[in-house]
């Protein structure tokens, strides 16, 4: 194995990474939940791809439109429902997020039996090379959703009207309700998109793993890594937080030791979150705002 | 036993003016505090299905009010307490394993290591706050995990550590299961005694000055990061004892019981948070209902299907966290001044 066939596992791989986790950030930029379900949005996701191979025959890339516009439902009824009402209680939104955590996860396990699926896709299971470097297009096409949601969700925030307001809201809420911004509608509406983002990342993901209800925790923890290194709301910082992440991945995995690869970005993360705590893209002062001020 | 009586803890800036009780009134309350605890114990001692519950209960009881010192007390919501549980179960098992060195003996240098340790990687991270805080110790936590599994000739890898039955007041390992139920309520009680004693010190007022208004208690004088890195040597001291204990009850311990989140590392925030975070009662409250309805939902709900008594668990963290915002000893406390306010009009 070469450097240019690690450098490319490495980008695919954060690829999956990015996309999981530009939702998060959405969430945790903006509302600054610390959503620990996050990866069960996304295992949904998954499930909501097979639901709809199972039922109606569809390729998870077709069930793409179906599935994101339910898990968009799904986080405006959780936001509503659970969140909202928690607003001026942080520890207990974590509380409550590990709550939700529980009974999807669970809940998947007792529908199913704990029995593993996995979606099949005509188009997924192609490879093709360029010299040495093999590329699955499954993998592929993550990488390239990636890169297609940065830029839309990008000029969302910039150019539309609620865009603006999420990103007014993130700046400063009291700012932003004098401003008459209804600061709980843009909440619910924020968890809405990053919820639709996790499933779209389930749906791009499932015919690469094999279904399981605890699949989210695979990816929760790698996405908070993600989150922090690339700075809190920040498109480009989840973009490129990804890339990092996975090309650390890739790298340490082949040049150190296959099972050191988390250890040693959990250590970069940290190494982030201590010397430069706004992340790499992340606006100056953002995480200073602590618990109390947010109300 | 109640928060409002004991200490100085409760978060609610409109508590009844009171002044601070003398020590035989708290000495009293603890120990009439503690016998209640005692009544499970001694209700249930011949059924061992309920003892392990209770001896589970104890356990837990006294690493939430460890947890509850830095995170309740000081505000610093560490999810990170996993490292300290496991530290202090590995110590105790590996000086048994190698060098026969008792574990009563062996709990200490976990202790020890971990008042060291803890400080040390807490440290950088109290530049952060709130989520940041907790993400941040989240992470040592899944650092920890991964060298756990990675450092065989330490821990066992991921195959784990067993200590052998040799049943003997100087193992700490016997035949009466009751014996153990005693210990963990010692632990237990002895946590509790530290925490009581700690609100009514110097330090305790520190910590709930930092918690309130960090820039605040800066300006009257007091050094921040040396108030919460004490505290934090404390906190992570008692758990690593707890973890020791843990060890020589299960006598099998393996990364992933360790550090599970769900069981260990989250488990001691949420038990807290259910009883009343920065209360004295409120973590042995939640620990006493989450752990036998956990264990007894289990046992009910276990065989209609995988997963129905966790979805079952799930809905009651939901609602407490919905309707119960400073937990039960919270509620508890909210319907008292209520009452008195009632009685006093």
């Amino acid at each position: 194995m070469d450097i240019l066939n690690i450098l490319v596992v490495g980008l695919l791989l954060g690829g999956i990474y990015g996309l999981v986790s530009i939702g998060l950030n959405l969430i945790f930029g903006v509302i600054r939940i610390v959503n620990f379900a996050h990866g069960e949005l996304v295992m949904l996701g998954m499930y909501g791809a097979y639901l709809a191979y199972a039922t109606l025959g569809l390729d998870p890339y077709i069930a793409v439109l179906l599935v994101v516009p339910a898990l968009f439902v799904v986080g405006i009824i959780v936001h509503r429902l659970v969140l909202q009402p928690l607003h001026a209680e942080s520890n207990m939104q974590i509380f409550a997020t590990f709550g939700l955590l529980i009974i999807l996860q669970n809940a998947v396990l007792a529908i199913t039996r704990g029995e593993g699926f996995s979606v099949p896709s005509k188009v997924a299971g192609f490879t093709f090379g360029v010299g040495d470097i093999r590329v699955t297009v499954s993998r592929l096409v993550i990488f390239l959703a990636l890169t297609a949601t940065a830029i839309a969700l990008h000029l969302f925030l910039k150019r539309t009207l609620i865009g603006k307001s999420i990103r007014a809201v993130t700046q400063d809420r009291q700012a932003a309700r004098l401003m008459g911004i209804n600061v709980e509608r843009t909440f619910t509406i924020t968890f809405g998109i990053g919820s639709a983002l996790a499933g779209l990342a389930g749906v791009l993901l499932s015919p690469i793993y094999t279904l399981s209800p605890g699949i989210g925790g695979n990816f929760i923890l790698a996405a908070f890594a993600v989150v922090v290194l690339g700075g809190l709301g920040s498109v480009a910082g989840a973009y490129f937080g990804g890339m990092i992440v996975g090309l650390v991945e890739a790298f340490a995995g082949f040049y150190i030791d296959p099972e050191l690869k988390q250890a040693i970005w959990f250590l970069i993360f940290l190494v982030v979150l201590i010397v430069r705590p706004t992340g790499l893209f992340g606006q100056v002062g953002a995480e200073e705002v602590g618990f109390r001020e947010q109300n | 036993m109640n928060s409002d009586d004991l200490a100085t803890a409760d978060p609610s800036p409109n508590r009844p003016a009171g002044g601070i009780l003398p020590w035989r009134r708290v000495a009293l309350l603890y120990a009439v505090g503690l016998l209640v605890t005692l009544v499970p114990l001694l209700l249930l001692s011949r059924n061992f299905f309920w003892l392990n519950i209770i001896t589970y209960t104890y356990l837990f009881a006294g690493l939430a009010v460890a947890w509850n010192i830095i995170a309740g007390f000081g505000g610093q919501f560490s999810l990170g307490h996993g490292v300290f549980f496991a530290i202090g179960a590995y110590t105790t098992a590996r000086l048994f394993l190698d060098w026969e060195i008792s574990p009563w003996l062996g709990l200490l240098p976990g202790a020890i290591a971990c008042a060291v340790v803890g400080p040390l990687i807490f440290w950088p991270t109290f530049r952060l706050k709130g989520s940041f805080f907790a993400i941040a110790t989240l992470a040592f936590n899944e650092v920890a995990l991964v060298l756990a599994n990675y450092l065989e000739s330490v821990t066992g890898g991921p195959r784990g550590l067993q200590v052998p039955f040799r049943a003997a007041f100087k193992n700490m390992i016997f035949t009466d299961p009751r014996a153990y139920t005693v210990l963990m309520f010692v632990f237990m009680a002895i946590a509790v005694g530290i925490s009581i004693v700690l609100m009514r010190s110097r330090l305790g007022y520190y910590l709930l000055a930092v918690r309130e208004d960090e820039d605040a208690a800066r300006a009257a004088g007091i050094s921040v990061i040396q108030v919460k890195l004490r505290a934090t040597a404390l906190s992570a001291a008692l758990t690593a004892i707890g973890g020791g204990l843990f060890a020589m009850y299960i006598r099998t311990i393996d990364p992933l019981t360790l550090f599970s989140l769900p069981d260990i590392g989250v488990k001691f925030a949420l038990l807290s948070l259910i009883g009343g975070m920065g209360t004295i009662t409120g973590p042995v409250l939640g620990a006493f209902l989450i752990i036998p309805l956990e264990s007894y939902l289990r046992a009910v709900f276990g065989g209609s299907g995988p997963g129905v008594h966790l979805i079952l668990l799930g809905f009651v963290m939901l609602l407490a966290a919905l309707f119960m915002r400073r937990g039960v000893a919270g509620a508890i406390d909210s319907l008292r001044q209520h009452w008195r306010h009632r009685r006093s009009a």
